[in-house]
């Protein structure tokens, strides 16, 4: 065996060393290509993840979020769970709101929106609120009978036109805000925000304070506690801290919040994803078969003088699996090249996605890693399969054709 | 040393069967030179792939030193084409991606020599041909009579109990066959070496120790030759 592996390699050095170059560059050029086309739209996807995820840690949810139990509508005494939450190493802040739903009202423009209570200065360490405002100024403690407006349902952000809005509400307007419990009040717009996603601009918030009032909720109620985390990846060994804390509530992982409603976004781009790569595969081992197929035929005949001389068929199929191999070891580091470029300039000029949102692709060395597995086991089955298939042809045939 | 008795290459069957080759018998001794001829068609060509174990006869028996080699199995046959039997090409088949050098060694390495010891062999047996300072030319880089004296170089640096040579001649010019021959009478006369060697042309006789004739697959003539070509 050892035999036939340097000679193997002897046949495929001199190939490579001696061969055409032109056709070696061609060869190495389209690898290139199937390997990027392996890694490319995978790492757009995961950029639009990471984009998506990010928007569910920066505002509903935060790194943990933790919610009533069963069909509870609040979490009772939210301040004790705070309490408990906030003494639990690695959590670097948390805070409690009440999402409620409402709809309001300017100049006879009605909108259907979540309305979200929040404690506005300690909304600085958990969430992007404070620092969204395009218009006018975020909440302050003592803010009372104001209310920050969504840019979409404001009519001022994009996406106005596709959704109802307000039309043209502007910091200093009055709303009227009609809750769930029939409750309705009067607010002057104290800010608009606009966060360049839906969750975000097709809503409200106001002061804490405000939700209790309307409800006529006592003891620190709370639809939510949001807690962020010193260390990200981490969430899952906070989630046990807290359960281990005694908070008896649900506690969640962003991830876990986010994944259905991240699931559904994706799901259509990952399909096309899977279908993608499928495509690529399927065509990536077609074109490296063809390659070292038609390589092959080229040299039935020197195979044939080969075998005819007394080298062992395991030695020639050897010499085209070393032969592909190199070929594909040469299209991947191209390839890897050229994606590599490509991502640098997609880092510094991200592709606009729906106006607003800048995505940035993500280089996932997971993925690259399987891609190179891929494109080396297709290559040596692609350099095996028709070498071991020209190697079992009789000597006669090879050489002369019959 | 080579014996062989009855042996028949039929293609097709029934009616329609081409009888390449009808029940030849001959022996061939250590060190002989012996020269295959015939018309084209005659079936010379065929009995030297089925010599060199590049082709199975349809019947007939097929013994090198008393070893059956015709029915060996298609590894042990690879075997003694590596290290027993050279054969020389009428179309040099080199390999034009090695030089002249890698083409010779390849089968020292494929024997289990290392790569020093194979390209010294290579340097050897390139220098017995004549080809000294020429083993890193690729085949393109050489001439016609030299490409046949690498391919000569490559049957003999393995030391192969016989070697073959179908029609090594026939793309040569007049000069360029002289020092071929001139390097298969050497190799005969001073190594020992046996030769069987398929030729048409009548001059190669004065190299040969023997002619074997052949037409329509038989034998049809065996006479030993003196030293200027003229039978005995």
């Amino acid at each position: 065996m050892i035999n036939d592996i340097r000679v193997g390699a002897l046949i495929a050095s001199s190939s490579v060393k001696r061969g055409n170059k032109k056709t070696l560059m061609f060869i190495v050029f389209v690898l290139s290509l199937i390997f990027m086309n392996l890694v490319f739209l995978p790492s757009m996807i995961g950029g639009m993840t990471v984009l998506f995820t990010g928007f569910m840690q920066d505002y509903p949810y935060g790194d943990v979020v933790i919610e009533p139990t069963g069909d509870n509508t609040y979490i009772n005494n939210a301040d004790s769970v705070l309490k408990k939450v906030r003494a639990v190493e690695g959590v670097r802040a948390a805070t409690k709101r009440l999402d409620v739903g409402a709809s309001i009202d300017h100049k006879q423009n009605v909108v259907g929106v979540t309305v979200t209570g929040m404690l506005p200065t300690e909304e600085y360490e958990i969430s992007q609120y404070p620092y969204i405002i395009t218009d006018g100024d975020f909440l302050g403690e003592l803010s009372r009978d104001e209310i920050i407006i969504g840019a979409m349902i404001a009519g001022t952000g994009f996406g106005s036109e596709i959704y109802d809005n307000l039309g043209e509400v502007k910091v200093g307007s009055l709303v009227d805000v009609t809750y769930s419990n029939g409750v309705k009040k009067t607010y002057k717009v104290k800010g608009i925000m606009e966060g360049t996603f839906e969750l975000v601009d097709l809503n409200a918030l106001v002061h804490y304070k405000e939700i209790e009032e309307v409800y006529g909720l006592e003891g620190s109620k709370a639809t939510s506690v949001v807690v962020r985390i010193d260390k990200q990846g981490t969430e899952e060994q906070i989630q046990d801290k807290i359960r281990e804390a005694g908070v008896n509530e649900q506690v969640f992982t962003w991830a876990d919040k986010s994944e259905t409603l991240i699931k559904q976004a994706m799901q259509s781009m990952g399909a096309i994803d899977i279908m993608s790569k499928f495509v690529s595969l399927i065509v990536g081992a077609a074109l490296i078969l063809i390659i070292i197929y038609i390589n092959i035929l080229n040299k039935k005949k020197e195979i044939g003088i080969l075998k005819a001389i007394g080298i062992t068929p395991r030695s020639i199929v050897l010499s085209y699996a070393f032969l592909s191999t190199f070929y594909v070891s040469l299209g991947i580091i191209a390839g890897l090249a050229l994606y590599l470029s490509l991502m640098f300039y997609f880092q510094a000029n991200p592709v606009v996605f729906y106006e607003t949102m800048e995505i940035r692709p993500v280089i996932d060395p997971m993925l690259l890693i399987q891609s190179i597995i891929t494109m080396l086991t297709l290559s040596v089955i692609a350099g095996t399969l028709p070498a071991w298939s020209v190697s079992k042809e009789s000597i006669l045939k090879a050489i002369w054709g019959r | 040393m080579i014996v062989v008795k009855d042996l028949k290459r039929y293609y097709g069957s029934g009616q329609t069967a081409v009888k390449a080759l009808n029940g030849v018998s001959f022996e061939i001794k250590k060190g002989e030179f012996v020269a295959i001829m015939g018309a084209s068609g005659s079936g010379k060509t065929t009995l030297l792939r089925i010599l060199a174990l590049l082709d199975d006869a349809t019947a007939g028996e097929y013994t090198i030193r008393g070893l059956k080699v015709s029915s060996l199995p298609e590894a042990e046959r690879s075997y003694y084409r590596l290290t027993q039997v050279g054969y020389v090409f009428q179309d040099y088949a080199l390999i034009n991606e090695m030089s002249a050098a890698e083409n010779v060694y390849v089968l020292s390495m494929m024997e289990g020599r290392s790569k020093k010891e194979s390209y010294k062999t290579a340097l050897e047996a390139l220098e017995k041909v004549g080809l000294k300072g020429k083993q890193d030319r690729i085949p393109d880089e050489l001439s016609g009579g030299e490409k046949q004296r690498v391919a000569i170089a490559r049957a003999i640096a393995k030391k192969p109990d016989i070697m073959f040579a179908d029609e090594p001649c026939a793309n040569l010019d007049t000069n360029n066959s002289k020092q071929v021959l001139d390097v298969f009478k050497d190799l005969n006369d001073n190594y020992g070496q046996t030769i069987v060697m398929v030729t048409h042309e009548l001059w190669h006789t004065e190299y040969v120790d023997r002619v074997i004739t052949l037409e329509d697959g038989v034998l049809v003539s065996d006479e030993m030759m003196d030293e200027g070509g003229e039978e005995k």
